[in-house]
């Protein structure tokens, strides 16, 4: 019996080797969408414990890192929704900035409000196409949907920011 | 050009000015994180698996309020009930 049988059986030592093997891919995935170490942490642990959850519902002959990959988009995705942080991504300068450089760090922050306000379908397919530029097959898997639909969501992710930023007064 | 057409044009044959430009302003807005993860979650996982014992569903709590209603206005059917067990 291979290892994911195992694990579908509900074998403890079977997930221990597949959280082992796959926590840090899972982690990275969603970092790079919610871009908080902290929360990645947290959500991973709770992605991990959804998939031995689950474990019921795992086709033993498909693909592990996709199916991990999509309950944790999901789980990073519902994060997003209930916490949209107000706060900037930015580390706080250390004294008073020149004026060039306090100019470029209020158009970052700008932008960054613009793409906090982004639908978090449009902010998830944004953030992990453009910004991270993973292949769109890989994006689309996450997000349980077609290549052509994560195509449009990041052109409409960019549509929406042209607009807004454009409001903000920003040309980026 | 219409979202429809952007999409033909943008992505199939390579990222459009407008698309170029957001994605390179959003590169230089959003701080890059670091992908690697610091510690071991395992023992995490552990925890929670030991902490969040499985839940009764919703259904099953329904079942159980139905068999035992059914009980209390027919008690006869718990004969009927054993005898089938």
């Amino acid at each position: 019996m291979d290892l994911f049988q195992r694990f579908a059986l509900g074998e403890i030592d079977a997930f221990e080797t597949l959280v082992r093997q796959f926590q840090g891919d899972v982690y990275a995935w969603i970092v790079r969408i919610v871009r908080d170490p902290g929360i990645a942490e947290d959500l991973t642990v709770e992605t991990l414990w959804r998939i031995y959850r689950a474990r019921h519902q795992f086709r033993t002959d498909g693909n592990f890192a996709a199916w991990a990959r999509r309950i944790a988009t999901n789980l990073a995705i519902d994060h997003l929704r209930r916490k949209r942080p107000e706060q900037s991504l930015l580390r706080e300068p250390a004294g008073p900035l020149p004026p060039d450089q306090l100019l470029q760090r209020e158009t970052q922050e700008k932008i960054q409000q613009a793409f906090r306000r982004l639908p978090v379908k449009l902010q998830a397919a944004a953030t992990l196409a453009l910004v991270e530029e993973r292949p769109y097959d890989e994006i689309a898997d996450a997000l349980g949907t077609s290549v052509g639909a994560v195509k449009l969501r990041v052109f409409r992710a960019v549509r929406i920011l042209r607009k807004q930023l454009n409001r903000l007064g920003v040309r980026p | 050009m219409t979202e429809h057409e952007m999409f033909e044009h943008g992505m199939t044959d390579g990222l459009t000015d407008e698309v170029r430009q957001i994605r390179e302003a959003l590169q230089q807005s959003l701080p890059p994180v670091n992908t690697e993860l610091r510690r071991d979650l395992w023992p995490a996982v552990l925890r929670k698996l030991d902490a969040r014992p499985a839940r009764v569903p919703w259904y099953d709590w329904a079942l159980i309020g139905l068999s035992a209603s059914v009980f209390l206005f027919f008690p006869q059917l718990i004969l009927v009930f054993a005898y089938h067990l």
